[in-house]
């Protein structure tokens, strides 16, 4: 795994506009970062990425059939007791899922750690799955990158099958998209999604998540008043759950995706379940309950919300004193812990990994780079091959 | 292994956006250009009444209907924009108009065109709207384009094959009692400290 300096490609920003890729710059700092690029080895990416990301996957749907059918555990996952039948019916159904993002801290060797799974509303998808597949096939084209080098990248081609699955699943030929208003990266991500379903064969229809109604028949609707029967959401099923419509979201037939089911994936107390269910497990992090901090001996610790964002509201601790805080919104539901295994760092930048599933499939991965240590909204995304 | 990782082939055509403003809405497509495999049937792009009823001799009553539908969903699912700068930035001087819907009043292309198949087939015809611009700063300039903002090629080009799965089924409508049940906890995390950014999104 190394990181090399290439030439950017001299036209990258028009052919972005092109593309409709609007969020490559975000409040005057550049996100998509094509000055370098990182690359592997086909070993790395198989043995040290692919097959653990297959095996956590499994894991955790392993504390997925667990938590659903223990309500104390639901509890500690602060999903809202109106949730728990709901989910678990999501849960026996088998609600057919899209796709997730394990984040990882890997160096090139040893085992990659996992730090947490967005398994509901991952981002950073249509950089992954087509703009870096962009920039290969054209880095390749010019001489730049080597003619044999590849990329651990089938995101598109996965979502389009998974998409017409999905729609098939369900004996639909339209599903309808949403993300809040106000924000390019989202909405370019669901725009994504919206493409991907253009080329299985599905309309697609986009409504926005504040402009979404409830009809007489108890229903949601989108803003033509049209009924929403799949709902593909770009939004949180923690912030749905404690909403004014939440009582709504079981009766109104709806089909989710993600399924409810995955409120218990995208939960960072999965991370002390996973420790408790795997101890040991080599991917994976000693992990803790607040209230079993006692059980740690490690000195070094991350503190993190249950419910959090793009790195907010983590701190590192260090015997019990607080060395490093990132600001946010959130912490109200409580917090877990989980040893402390810093980014590796390349350079000046601290590396993290994203690994994509689709469904239960490994699908390509992601690289940012952040100066911090704490990975947040301003960290860069840099491609990557193989070779 | 000599597998590749990568998608094989990603189709460049279909991921552009061709729009350069985005209007507030859009559409969707109801007949599609056929993609390679799919079967196919005829579809014709008609400028007006006239033009249908000329090559359709004897069929002045449903050249007629298929127009008034396509201009109804013109009306319903076109592009739309807040100003007529903008809207004509994309297709042209004077090409815009004035309209109000339920959910709004916006400005929107005219609509250049209807495209019609099926039209004598016991199963109903398939018809839809059609929109060109004529602005040399859109890449719509002088093509046929959907609701969708879809490209269906040279606005001379009025014979096209289109995926037979034509008509798709379509979300049904019903009044909506009330709005606005989701997104607060955005709001409320939003108000959350300057420094936080505003465009970034709520995924992770």
């Amino acid at each position: 795994m190394f990181r090399i300096p290439i030439q950017q490609r001299p036209n990258w920003q028009r052919k972005a506009a092109d593309f409709g890729f609007k969020f490559h710059t975000m409040h005057g700092e550049p996100y998509w970062d094509e000055t370098a690029y990182y690359q592997f080895t086909l070993n790395q990416i198989e043995n040290d990425i692919e097959q653990p990301t297959a095996d956590i996957h499994q894991m955790c749907l392993a504390v997925v059939e667990r938590v659903v059918h223990d309500e104390a555990l639901l509890a500690r996952f602060q999903i809202p007791e109106t949730f728990w039948l709901p989910i678990a019916d999501s849960w026996k159904s088998r609600d057919p899922s899209l796709y997730s993002r394990l984040d990882f801290s890997y160096d090139g060797s040893g085992p990659a750690k996992l730090y947490e799974n967005n398994a509901d509303t991952p981002t950073s998808l249509y950089e992954s799955g087509f703009w870096q597949w962009l920039w290969l096939e054209e880095q390749v084209n010019k001489g730049l990158v080597h003619k044999k080098a590849d990329q651990f990248n089938s995101l598109q081609e996965k979502l389009v099958i998974r998409l017409g699955e999905i729609a098939h699943h369900y004996q639909l030929d339209f599903m309808h998209f949403a993300c809040c208003k106000d924000t390019d990266e989202d909405r370019g991500t669901v725009q994504y999604l919206q493409d991907c379903a253009r080329e299985a064969g599905i309309a697609d229809y986009f409504v926005y998540m504040e402009d979404i109604g409830l009809s007489e028949s108890a229903a949601f609707t989108d803003h033509d008043d049209q009924i929403i029967e799949t709902l593909f959401k770009l939004y949180p099923w923690e912030f749905m759950q404690r909403e004014d419509f939440a009582q709504h979201i079981q009766s109104s037939g709806t089909h989710w995706v993600e399924p409810l089911w995955k409120s218990v994936l995208s939960n960072k107390a999965l991370m002390p379940m996973l420790w408790k269910m795997f101890p040991g497990h080599p991917n994976l992090l000693a992990s803790y309950f607040e209230d079993e901090l006692h059980l740690a001996n490690e000195t070094q610790l991350v503190k993190k919300p249950i419910f959090s964002r793009e790195g907010a509201n983590i701190s590192i601790i260090e015997n019990g004193k607080t060395v490093l805080e990132a600001q946010g919104p959130y912490g109200e539901e409580g917090f877990i812990y989980q040893a402390y295994s810093p980014l590796p760092k390349f350079g000046d930048n601290h590396t993290l990994i994203g690994s994509w599933l689709v469904d239960d499939q490994p699908a390509g991965i992601s690289v940012r780079e952040d100066t911090s240590l704490i990975t947040q909204d301003m960290s860069r995304y840099l491609p990557h091959i193989i070779l | 292994m000599t597998q590749r990782k990568r998608s094989s082939n990603i189709n460049l055509a279909s991921m552009r956006k061709g729009f350069s403003v985005k209007p507030l809405a859009l559409g969707i497509a109801a007949v599609m250009l056929s993609r390679c495999g799919e079967e196919t049937e005829k579809a014709t792009v008609y400028t007006s009444v006239d033009d249908c009823t000329n090559q359709n001799p004897g069929q002045e009553e449903l050249c007629k209907t298929a127009y008034q539908d396509a201009l109804d969903e013109a009306q319903r699912t076109g592009p739309k924009y807040a100003s007529r700068q903008i809207c004509e930035e994309e297709f042209g001087a004077n090409q815009c108009n004035y309209t109000r819907t339920e959910s709004g009043s916006f400005f929107m292309p005219f609509m250049a065109g209807y495209m019609l198949s099926n039209l004598l087939s016991p199963r109903g015809y398939n018809t839809q709207p059609m929109f060109t611009s004529y602005s040399p700063y859109s890449s719509y300039r002088h093509r046929w384009m959907g609701a969708d903002g879809s490209d269906y090629g040279d606005y001379r080009r009025r014979n096209m094959n289109v995926s037979k799965k034509a008509f798709k089924s379509k979300p049904s409508v019903s009044k909506t009692m009330s709005r606005g049940g989701f997104g607060s906890s955005v709001r409320a995390k939003s108000s959350w400290g300057s420094s936080s950014r505003k465009s970034s999104g709520w995924g992770g």
